[in-house]
């Protein structure tokens, strides 16, 4: 059992995790971005979240390196990204495992292309499964796996490789609702644990309350920032019934009055 | 249940046979029994042994070189996909032209031996080779490339961690199908061109009018290509189960 969540939240004394720097990005005549600036601090959970078309998805792809920006700068820790690199991690909407092979096995997977040795590889692998309570499902198959395990296992494979900043897009959206609660707490109590950054792409008002620390608000055509809001709610917010409190339907109805405007 | 219906089936079978051996339809239709009587003959005699050894000669040969050339050459049209845009024009012609016509000119090229048999079941059985890795490498899922590219693969990865294990079941259905392709073209060039093998022996008993040989040997090639389907499926069932 993780420990619970402190309630320690990034202040502007944390170092900075993520850098955007004037960000812009055109798919053929459509502007996705427009000079998006964001600063992610270390340890901070942020949530990028607007109407879709926004170009939310796209800018989480330009931070994990694998679109590059046309205009702009991006800095992860010390490194300006010009491509994939080894302090990011990508959790995927639709999981992206490999149908041919075990959990253990998916989860080895980024151990696997870097290059580590079998027996290393497997126990960092295990230790990665039981943290996302996926323990005695090592040889299954993804196939055999509810979507709610499958993208257990898919988060499995981003920890195993020890990364600094996880990227999320999306990953609870093909999830059914109750095991999507559960599955947030689990992700809160692994989050507050491993001190990760985490940058989750989401189209939940909900989700991105409860989670984050900052929500990022992105206005379509073009994609630019509209709007930063604070999430002062207290935490652990897991062991707390967060979700029911006046505060938080005030600030879902208030990032609500925000999205509205820009439908 | 099913081993019942195959049962079932097969006595159907033998049975709308031996009617049809009774039947006035045909002259010297020969009867299942007759049949199967020949067919024990001919391999006693050692006749049918040695004519399936030298069609298994062509057979083998044409049919690895399909696998050995098709296979790489898909892949590399699935990979580049300018090369890929450019094959695969004249793959869909090589596959919609009726092959046996080809046979004359591969006669010309390589004499009346067992080569030239085995040119034709390349023919026969290359194109779907091909055409089955080109399609396993246009059908991966992107979004599998794409995780493997945030783990920052290289190429060299990327192809034997996704693109390999994505295209394997298309390759393997290809290899399959191309099998029973490549039976086909080996009796129609033994028909047609050169006189070896079970092609020659299904020829010469029909010419003598010794019709339940001729009927026993097409029986044994049918029984040997399904066999040989049948194990090729296996190891098929081996490869993939993962997706049982």
């Amino acid at each position: 059992m993780p420990a619970p969540e402190t309630d320690r939240r990034p202040t502007a004394a944390d170092p900075v995790a993520i850098t955007v720097e004037g960000v812009s990005k055109a798919f053929g005549a459509v502007q996705a971005l427009v000079e998006v600036d964001v600063r992610v601090r270390a340890g901070e959970f942020l949530s990028l979240i607007g109407p879709s078309g926004c170009g939310k998805t796209t800018l989480l792809k330009i931070i994990a390196g694998l679109v590059p920006a046309d205009r702009g700068r991006v800095r992860v820790g010390d490194r300006v990204v010009a491509g994939p690199g080894r302090e990011c991690s990508v959790v995927f909407q639709d999981f992206a495992l490999l149908p041919w092979t075990s959990v253990q096995r998916n989860v080895e997977f980024g151990l696997l292309l870097r290059g580590m040795d079998g027996r290393e590889r497997a126990a960092r692998a295990r230790a990665a499964i039981a943290k996302v309570g996926l323990g005695g499902f090592e040889s299954a198959y993804p196939a055999q796996l509810s979507g709610g395990m499958q993208q257990r296992v898919g988060l499995a494979r981003a920890l195993a490789v020890s990364p600094r900043v996880l990227l999320m897009d999306e990953p609870f959206a093909s999830i059914d609702e109750q095991t999507r609660r559960v599955f947030q707490d689990d992700l809160l109590r692994l989050w507050s644990e491993e001190r990760k950054t985490v940058v989750l792409v989401t189209h939940s008002m909900e989700e991105a309350i409860y989670l984050s620390d900052r929500v990022v608000v992105l206005s379509p055509r073009p994609g630019r920032i509209h709007q930063t809001l604070e999430v002062p709610l207290p935490r652990p917010r897991e062991s707390a019934d967060v979700r029911a409190t006046a505060e938080f339907a005030r600030l879902v109805d208030g990032l609500w009055k925000v999205l509205r405007k820009l439908q | 249940m099913v081993l019942a219906l195959r049962a079932a089936s097969l006595v159907a079978f033998l049975l709308l046979w031996e009617w049809a051996a009774r039947a006035p339809i045909s002259f010297n239709f020969p009867s299942p029994w007759a049949t199967l009587t020949a067919l024990a003959a001919l391999v006693r005699s050692g006749a049918l042994p040695a004519a399936t050894l030298t069609s298994l000669q062509s057979l083998l040969l044409g049919f690895s070189a399909a696998v050995l050339v098709g296979v790489p050459l898909g892949l590399v049209m699935g990979v580049v996909r300018p090369v890929g845009r450019v094959a695969r024009v004249y793959l869909d012609l090589l596959i919609a032209l009726p092959t046996a016509a080809l046979v004359p000119l591969v006669i010309l090229s390589f004499g009346i031996n067992v080569l030239s048999s085995a040119v034709i079941v390349f023919v026969f059985s290359a194109p779907f080779v091909i055409m089955n890795a080109y399609g396993g490498v246009r059908d991966v899922r992107p979004r599998l490339v794409e995780m493997a590219r945030a783990f920052d693969a290289s190429w060299t990865q990327l192809f034997t961690r996704i693109v390999l294990p994505s295209a394997l079941p298309m390759i393997l259905a290809g290899i399959r199908y191309a099998l029973s392709r490549a039976f086909v073209g080996l009796i129609v060039a033994e028909l047609l061109l050169s006189p070896f093998g079970l092609g020659k022996l299904i020829m010469t008993t029909r010419s003598m009018f010794e019709h339940d040989r001729m009927f026993a040997t097409v029986l044994w090639t049918l029984l040997f290509a399904g066999a040989a389907l049948a194990a090729l499926a296996r190891v098929e069932a081996r490869l993939l189960r993962w997706r049982a």
